[in-house]
């Protein structure tokens, strides 16, 4: 399976000193909760970021254990549509800012 | 449950009578996550950008219609379950699987809302209004680890603890 899409990284604006909406730069999170079965987030890290079972296992675990794992760094644009992706299966996914 | 058997075009459940029953009648409660549950961002992040979240919102409705518009299709079309001496067989095509999770997970996490969001092992305040929740949490999630385990996902005991 192919694993999650790099980005490149893209030099911040020095005129404005502001991050563009194509900026590496914004976190993909998923927030651990009592309810949705450590299977289903399996399969659900597989299906949205294409990431084999172990790497979707070892980020389920870490949502299960420390309360939420980083599934990626990105562009605003994809960490929206990763979200999105996320939100449509019913987990408890946000985005933010690195800054 | 049971898988009876897979290939290219999808999966063949068993299922038996009752069986058959709950889960119809586990799928007519969808949708029940209210869209608005769903933030893009953490509630208390100070910048909540507003269009974004609206968007969000309408992307989920959508795709909400559309789920609703194949369970209702699913509900009207008796016969994708044939009767066999101990119950169904039930096809699903691997796009409907997924989708399927999807529908049931939603169930699952709305009842879980509707039961006040019960911490894991803690056991929810139960009234006559919510009890339906309950077994709608229970049996969509049974649902679910059948539909997993034919996908091959099974909770290994090194996840414990």
């Amino acid at each position: 399976m192919a694993e999650t899409e790099v980005l490149p990284d893209i030099e911040q604006d020095e005129k404005t000193g502001e991050k563009s909406s194509l900026e590496p730069g914004w976190l993909v999170i998923c927030w651990n909760d009592p309810v949705n079965l450590m299977t289903y987030v399996t399969h659900v890290f597989q299906t949205v970021f294409g990431w084999n079972k172990q790497k979707a296992e070892t980020h389920m675990l870490e949502v299960h254990r420390n309360g939420k794992s980083v599934l990626a760094r990105t562009t605003m644009e994809k960490a929206e549509h990763y979200v999105h992706q996320l939100q449509k299966y019913t987990l408890h996914a946000t985005m933010e800012s690195e800054s | 449950m049971k898988l009876l058997r897979t290939g290219k075009t999808g999966f063949v459940f068993q299922l038996g009578r009752r069986e058959r029953q709950l889960l119809l009648e586990t799928l007519d409660l969808y949708p029940l996550v209210p869209v608005s549950h769903h933030r893009l961002t953490r509630k208390d992040d100070n910048v909540q950008p507003d269009e974004n979240q609206r968007l969000l919102e309408e992307s989920l409705a959508e795709q909400r219609r559309g789920n609703r518009e194949q369970v209702q299709a699913m509900l009207d079309k008796p016969h994708r379950f044939r009767q066999v001496k101990d119950g169904f067989e039930f096809v699903l095509a691997h796009t409907e699987l997924e989708w399927l999770l999807q529908v049931l997970n939603d169930v699952r996490v709305g009842s879980w809302l509707a039961l006040g969001e019960p911490e894991q092992g803690a056991e929810p305040a139960v009234t006559k209004k919510n009890a339906r929740y309950l077994i709608a949490m229970e049996v969509s999630g049974m649902f679910q680890s059948f539909l997993l385990a034919a996908l091959g996902m099974s909770e290994s005991p090194e996840w414990a603890g």
